[in-house]
């Protein structure tokens, strides 16, 4: 039976109607899933749907039920996410655990690796970036859907509980010796940050070409909630500044705005302020966090039988990137032990 | 440092020799075929400079652990980047401890000796994508 048979027999079931998919169609994004646009005929309506089955390998290993649990987070509370439509977690439906969301049509999102991503809407789109961050830093994580999941840390120990994952992750998967990103963990956990200002929920991924955006200017959805977890919102702020994401514009965070223009929308639209020292930490942290899973993404690789290049592009090319983004920022701290 | 150029250019082929299945067929192979077109690109280079900079990195790791006192030879008749990076693994491991323990003991001139090395160590290793307009 194919996976279109599969997919119109699941929703068949689900709904209890006749279900039928059409043009079921794999698409690049999302390395951490495999994802499929298909439509489907039920009674007289047509539906336009996104299937996100777990992969054989991936860049990360993440919860499938967790990502779903953070779109429903969001949904409909001031963040543009997709609609989330079923959550399935059995492997005998389609051989491994998948979702399946709302596809919201007519949207694009940015490849990392290219420069002037958004041209002259850039300041526009960080606008509305920067801002979206900022309402998911405000949200209080009690009551969604998101924290029947996910640990709840203790203001001071956010840190500690990241970077211990992270670092473990490195630990684990390093194929080679990684002297740089080793020195960093090491200064990290000398010079620890000061206690969270709240918990929030962190989005995880939160970076250029995790959105879409309607090539007007419009951002029409925020994508990829796989890391989502709850911590210091400041996490996700020093990931969506991170100079890797930054397509090779040294003057505008994310390509999009200043610096000081992306924290002050920040801090407008979540009611925080940035503690600068605080997002110095985050922001080294999170070069270490990317480390983290390049090292995870070349381990898959050879561990797979190196066929997927997203997996290789990862742990070669992006990780070269963050050993040296790294590696200025150890030779440039100032204050540190 | 992983995957190699050989790895790769070995991981290309093996995604290519394979049909992809009706479902992929379209945006996600044509996306596909782009990475594996960057991947050997970045191979072209890695090929080029890969055994030059791991003989620079060797020597430059190997001249910092004798000024720390903890002296470990870099040379190898052996030019291969297996037999490099086999090397390289033990120097860099070296370096770690090093480095960890000169932290412990507060000697400042030598660490942001170690620091600058870092830097040439990951300017050195850093791979070129072609400049690329979004849309």
């Amino acid at each position: 039976m194919s996976l279109a048979d599969q997919l119109s027999a699941y929703l068949g079931r689900l709904w209890g109607r006749e279900a039928q998919v059409l043009d079921l169609t794999r698409i690049p994004g999302g390395a951490s899933r495999e994802t499929y646009r298909f439509d489907v005929d039920v009674d007289t309506e047509r539906k336009g749907l996104i299937l996100r089955r777990d992969p054989v390998g991936s860049l990360i290993d993440t919860d499938r039920r967790l990502e779903f649990l953070a779109v429903q987070s969001f949904y409909g509370r001031g963040v543009l996410v997709p609609e989330p439509v079923a959550l399935e977690m059995a492997e005998t439906e389609l051989e491994r655990p998948f979702f399946i969301m709302g596809r919201i049509d007519g949207g694009k999102a940015a490849s990392p690796f290219t420069v002037d991503a958004y041209g002259v809407y850039a300041a526009t789109i960080g606008e509305q970036f920067f801002s979206s961050l900022g309402i998911i830093a405000k949200a209080d994580p009690v009551g969604l859907p998101i924290s029947e999941v996910t640990e709840m840390p203790s203001l001071a120990a956010c840190w500690s509980k990241e970077l211990d994952y992270w670092a473990n992750v490195i630990e684990t998967d390093q194929l080679h010796p990684q002297p740089i990103v080793w020195a960093a963990i090491r200064k990290l956990r000398r010079n620890p940050p000061p206690p969270a200002q709240k918990i929030s929920v962190v989005h995880g991924d939160y970076r250029t070409g995790n959105f879409l955006h309607d090539g007007e200017g419009k951002i029409i959805a925020i994508l990829d909630w796989e890391m989502a977890h709850l911590g210091d919102p400041m996490e996700d702020l020093g990931w969506a500044i991170d100079p890797l994401w930054g397509h090779y514009d040294p003057d505008r965070v994310a390509g999009m705005l200043t610096r000081t223009e992306a924290l002050k929308i920040w801090e407008q639209a979540s009611g925080l302020k940035v503690d600068l020292k605080a997002l110095d930490w985050w922001s080294l942290f999170n070069a270490v966090k990317g480390q983290a899973i390049w090292t995870s993404s070349a381990r898959e690789y050879r561990d797979s039988g190196a066929k997927d290049p997203v997996l290789a592009l990862s742990g070669w090319y992006t990780a070269r990137r963050h050993d040296k983004i790294i590696a200025d920022r150890l030779a440039s701290l100032e204050g540190w032990a | 440092m992983t995957p190699t150029a050989a790895e790769v250019l070995m991981g290309n082929f093996m995604a290519l020799v394979e049909p992809p299945p009706q479902e992929s067929v379209g945006d996600y192979t044509a996306s596909r075929i782009s990475v594996i077109g960057m991947n050997s690109l970045l191979a072209s280079q890695e090929t080029e400079m890969g055994a030059a900079v791991r003989v620079w990195e060797n020597q430059a790791i190997s001249a910092v652990l004798s000024k720390a006192g903890a002296p470990l030879a870099a040379s190898t008749e052996d030019l291969s980047i297996t037999a490099l990076d086999a090397l390289n693994a033990k120097l860099r491991l070296a370096l770690i401890a090093v480095h960890e323990a000169l932290e412990a003991h507060g000697d400042a001139a030598l660490d942001r000796e170690i620091l600058t090395l870092y830097q040439a160590m990951a300017n050195k290793r850093m791979l070129v994508l072609p400049v690329i307009a979004g849309s």
